[in-house]
């Protein structure tokens, strides 16, 4: 399973070694501040928005059509915009960067 | 008429838009959820400065107080919310409080398969959001037999559809003047204490606070939970479809409120005169609502948007509200939903349906169900070890 570091909107680096699940998923057991996964995973809360970093958009993936109707109306939306648990972590991402979006 | 009917597919395609009269005032309800969305984030066309409206009908026969925070607007609306906001987020990051709530639920479930035939409504879910309730707001909880004797909705419980008049405010009102005398770690104790903008809440300002609170996360939870019942005692085989995948209590958290969206519609006031999807004049002064139910069930967002599919996901749904108002009850809402879907399935073979009547809202252009009068059920227990 992937290393996925996350960049939280204080700041701080947090690295998740062996990251499971998704990019939300995987932050909430670990506690990343910024993301809270308030809906479990169904693209509904938009609480777990980060910004990909640009050397893994391509890796990533753009937004999923229901995904982009949330990102939207987001604040702080990019073009690296994602909702965390609509990525699912797979050995590919190896290596991942985010930035936590927060609210 | 089919339970949980979407009354508002016609309109929803046609114009996406439908008008109500709401005691001579029309007010057209908005009903695409990407319409809703945008309404719901364009806070200076569409304000929520508008106590008692927030709701379709007013409100000044019970209460003469402004809710808050959901009736202001931001900016002020931003510092209101964030007064209460840790107090509501106990139910997603205190694992203590989290876990109080879940044997709470699991207790009553053990308590109500011991009885045999119940009504899932009075004998179970409006019990058990009063006894939730009084966790989230740190009170003894003996009070909970008092909400529970004010019925499934504080402000219009009764069968000549009248309400207890100011009862819900006398109550909160007496509440801030015991913890003045008497202060303890409970919600009115901190309203009592807290500092706004280096000043301390008026009367007026912390009873709008316990209005809210005790009035929205009401009937929304007692419907939501009526309706799981109803809906498990119709679909014998959904509890084995939860119990194979433990990530299917999260989604059917999620599509039970999509599905049911027990609140029908909240609306916003426009300052000033406003064309709706350039083809509706609003007036200065004129509301428009957010029609939730409608938005819940858009053709063009959701598959097969009538039917209830308990592994939906994505599943975008905006059953809690959307953008700076969405609800700060939610994470108790949903703890509360989590913990009984996952109490179900531990302890539950089945639920049986004995008899359900729908409960209905009825306004001048649509009519619909917004949760049950009573749904009456037998919980068959799982045989030990299962
Ligand atoms: C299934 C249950 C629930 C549903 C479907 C629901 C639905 C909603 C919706 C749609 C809104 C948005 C209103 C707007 O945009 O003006 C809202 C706001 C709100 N809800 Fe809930 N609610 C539920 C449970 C609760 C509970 C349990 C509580 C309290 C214990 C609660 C307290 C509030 C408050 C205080 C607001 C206003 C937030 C603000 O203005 O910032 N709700 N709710
Ligand atoms: S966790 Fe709710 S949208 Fe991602």
């Amino acid at each position: 399973m992937p290393k996925v570091t996350y960049i939280t909107p204080e700041g701080e680096r947090v690295v998740v070694e062996q990251a499971e699940g998704t990019l939300m998923s995987a932050a909430v057991e670990n506690q990343v501040s910024g993301i809270d996964g308030d809906c479990g995973g169904v693209c509904s809360c938009a609480t777990c928005h980060v910004h990909v970093d640009e050397a893994w958009t391509d890796k990533v993936g753009p937004a999923g059509e229901g995904e982009k109707g949330l990102l939207e109306l987001e604040d702080g939306v990019e073009e690296n915009s994602r909702l965390g648990c609509q990525v699912k972590l797979t050995p590919e991402l190896d290596g991942l960067v985010v930035r936590v979006v927060g609210r | 008429m089919p339970e949980h009917a979407d009354p508002f597919s016609h309109a929803r395609a046609e114009h996406g838009w439908l008008n109500v009269d709401c005691d001579g005032e029309n007010v057209p309800l908005i009903l695409r959820l990407k319409d809703v969305r945008k309404t719901c984030k364009d806070t200076s066309t569409f304000s929520s400065d508008l106590p008692p409206l927030i709701v379709l009908h007013s409100e000044a026969h019970v209460r003469d107080v402004r809710q808050l925070p959901i009736e202001c607007d931001p900016p002020d609306h931003t510092d209101y919310r964030a007064l209460v906001q840790p107090l509501f987020d106990r139910a997603k990051n205190d694992p203590d409080y989290m876990e109080s709530i879940r044997s709470l639920v699991d207790e009553m479930v053990r308590t109500a398969i011991g009885k045999g035939e119940l009504d899932a409504v009075r004998g179970f879910a409006l019990p058990m959001q009063s006894r939730a309730l009084t966790r989230l707001l740190r009170m003894p909880e003996s009070e909970a037999d008092v909400w529970i004797g004010w019925g499934v909705h504080v402000f219009h419980d009764r069968d000549d559809g009248g309400g207890e008049g100011f009862l819900l405010q006398s109550y909160t009102g007496g509440q801030f003047r015991r913890a003045e005398e008497n202060p303890g770690d409970d919600f009115f104790s901190y309203l009592n204490q807290v500092e706004f903008r280096g000043r301390k809440l008026t009367f007026e300002e912390k009873q709008g606070f316990a209005n809210v609170t005790f009035a929205g996360g009401r009937d929304t939870v007692i419907n939501t939970v009526g309706s799981i019942f109803a809906y498990l005692g119709d679909h014998p085989e959904a509890l084995d479809f939860l119990r194979e995948d433990e990530a299917r209590i999260l989604t059917a958290c999620e599509e039970f409120v999509r599905y049911v969206s027990p609140l029908t519609a909240i609306a916003r006031k426009c300052p000033h005169a406003t064309r709706l999807l350039d083809e509706q004049d609003v007036p200065a002064g004129g509301r428009v609502a957010l029609c939730w139910p409608s938005a819940n069930r858009d053709e063009s967002v959701f598959d097969q948007p009538h039917d209830v599919k308990l592994d939906r996901s994505p599943n975008p749904h905006i059953g809690f509200g959307f953008g700076p108002h969405n609800c700060l009850g939610a994470p108790h809402a949903r703890l509360i939903i989590r913990s009984l879907l996952r109490s179900l399935c531990d302890r539950v073979e089945r639920v049986e349906l004995i008899k359900a009547v729908p409960k209905v809202e009825k306004e001048s252009s649509f009519t619909r169900q917004v949760g049950y009068e009573s749904v009456l059920v037998r919980m068959i227990p799982r045989a030990a070890g299962d």
